[in-house]
């Protein structure tokens, strides 16, 4: 039988942005691609030649979006692919809660990693 | 009624021979899904390293780039990464209605791409370590 | 029941019945045997004109169907039976099972109703796919024309009541869930009747076509992990009426509501294998996803 209203499902709204992330995706991952295996090669990679190009502001900014969007793509995705398995009642409400705080962590470090490698220290 | 008899989710995977294109596209999204989430949380991870100093930084990279496995490992990640992509771009198709009659073709067209690019990626990806 | 009055039985009267019954026990006894013999003898020519016509048909196709039987000890087990039957010009597979049926085992249990795809009941697993049988020619099945053998099994992520017999009552839920039938009341201004374009028709036109028989929702994969999931063919049944213009926008939006929960269309990833097995040759993959533009397009307008 159908459920009832659930508060935290509106409606297809993480059906829509998974579609508009991957859109997204599909161009700065192909780039991302090109800039560290064909631009630059990845056996070159040096702090320094990384700073060079954190340090420009649109690179940055890039990455910083490409680094979130893949994060709720990638663990919307994971909760997607769960729920298609049928889990269900507490088990899905834990690993909801899980990969929310997964995905929160991970956007937390890609942000820090990306300053620092911007040349900004954080203590 | 009495009992009835549940064969249960093993049988299905007996008759992949059986599967069809729209099934195996399913099948291969959500594995290189699992793959490219995985390897997304190894990244940051490694990356990281930027945050113990520029030292530390370069030598972990330019360690792991050094190792030929880790250069087949890297083939392995374009593949499925160029698989999740071109897939994926078939899917948002037919999210948006377009050119469903020809979905089984598509995802044999994203099969061939992926090969071909993955191919003629490899000189690049092996260069300096073999 | 009689009707009349009975009159209470005399003493003579019950000596004479029990005499009577004595007899007649007797009889029943010999009664029995000679309906054993008889029955016997029938199973003999039965067995016997099944062997004679495999051996007289230029080809046979062996049926290899799913047995199971809970009340049954040696069928408690499910196995594979093994049916000889001789085939012929436009053979079904429905029809390849009511002779096994008729000739071998009149215990073999399947569904089948109107032989002409319309009535539903008799989607079965035939060589590993969805398929109504009686709409399946066994010559279609093999590449080269007639197969060697053809397995039938019951429908796959449902629980098998009896040989090829499943339980459809979930099926029949998730239905029910969406609210299949029309449910305007109301006519237009003016008018006695709810008018439909026929460009509305032939829209809907397709969606029409279900007959229930479970194929699709027994191909998905995702039906099959998650339980509460609606289904290809419920979902095409609430595109069938969302999209029908002879509904009013709060009945569309209230069936909308239903099919944009977490278990409605959301959960279609697209496989297509309901689209593949449809009997009818519905669209289903394709009305799934305009219901989830739908969904999506009145949603945008919240914000």
């Amino acid at each position: 039988m159908a459920e009832r209203y659930s508060s935290f499902e509106p409606k297809g709204t993480r059906w829509l942005l998974q579609r508009l992330t991957a859109a997204f995706l599909v161009v700065v991952l192909a780039f991302h691609f090109m800039t560290l295996h064909f631009v630059n090669h990845a056996a070159d990679v040096t702090f320094a030649g990384t700073q060079m190009r954190m340090q420009q502001p649109g690179y940055f900014v890039t990455m910083v979006a490409f680094g979130l969007t893949a994060t709720f793509h990638g663990v919307n995705g994971v909760y997607n692919a769960l729920v298609n398995q049928g889990i269900e009642g507490t088990g899905k409400t834990a690993v909801k809660w899980v990969l929310i705080v997964a995905a929160l962590l991970l956007g937390v470090q890609i942000i820090r990693v990306a300053t620092v490698m911007a040349g900004v220290s954080i203590a | 009624m009495s009992q009835s008899y549940d064969r249960g989710l093993i049988e299905d995977f007996g008759r992949w021979t059986e599967f069809s294109a729209g099934m195996w596209a399913w099948i291969f999204h959500k594995f290189t899904g699992w793959v490219l989430i995985g390897y997304l949380f190894t990244h940051i991870a490694v990356l990281s390293t930027a945050m113990s100093g520029p030292e530390v930084y370069t030598s972990t990279l330019q360690g792991l780039e050094a190792l030929l496995i880790v250069r087949f490992l890297e083939v392995g990640l374009l593949a499925v990464a160029v698989f999740h992509i071109l897939n994926g771009v078939r899917l948002l198709f037919v999210d948006l209605g377009v050119g469903l009659e020809s979905q089984d073709r598509s995802f044999y067209a994203s099969l061939v791409l992926t090969g071909a690019i993955v191919i003629a990626s490899i000189p690049t990806f092996l260069a300096g370590a073999i | 029941m009689s009707t009349g009055i009975t009159e209470p039985e005399t003493e003579e009267e019950q000596e004479t019945e029990a005499a009577g019954a004595a007899r007649a026990a007797e009889s029943a006894h010999q009664q029995a045997r000679m309906e054993k013999k008889e029955i016997d003898e029938a199973n003999r020519d039965a067995r016997r004109q099944a062997r004679e016509a495999v051996e007289a048909a230029d080809r046979t196709v062996e049926l290899k169907v799913f047995r199971f039987d809970p009340e049954v000890p040696e069928k408690e087990e499910p196995r594979f039976d093994s049916f000889p039957v001789p085939f012929t010009k436009g053979m079904t597979v429905l029809d390849a099972l009511m002779w096994a049926r008729d000739h071998y085992d009149s215990s073999l249990t399947f569904r089948h109703s109107c032989r002409q795809a319309v009535c539903g009941s008799d989607a079965l697993f035939v060589n590993g796919q969805q398929r109504l049988g009686c709409k399946t020619q066994v010559a279609d099945l093999a590449e080269n024309g007639v197969p060697e053998t053809v397995r039938i099994e019951p429908l796959p992520h449902a629980e098998v009541v009896k040989d090829l017999v499943v339980d459809m009552e979930h099926f029949y839920d998730q239905m029910e869930s969406v609210e299949p039938y029309f449910q305007d009341e109301d006519t237009p201004d003016g008018l006695n009747e709810q008018r439909q374009s026929r460009e509305n028709r032939e829209e809907i036109k397709m969606s029409t076509r279900c007959i229930w028989c479970g194929a699709c929702m027994s191909s998905c994969n995702i039906a099959a992990g998650d339980n509460q999931y609606l289904g290809p063919a419920a979902i095409n049944k609430a595109y069938r009426f969302a999209m029908d213009e002879r509904e009013g926008d709060n009945l569309t939006e209230h069936r909308l509501n239903i099919i944009e929960q977490e278990h409605g269309v959301w959960r279609c990833q697209t496989q297509f294998s309901c689209t593949e097995v449809c009997p009818k040759d519905i669209p289903l993959t394709e009305h799934i996803q305009a219901l989830k533009r739908e969904a999506v397009k009145k949603n945008l307008k919240f914000w």
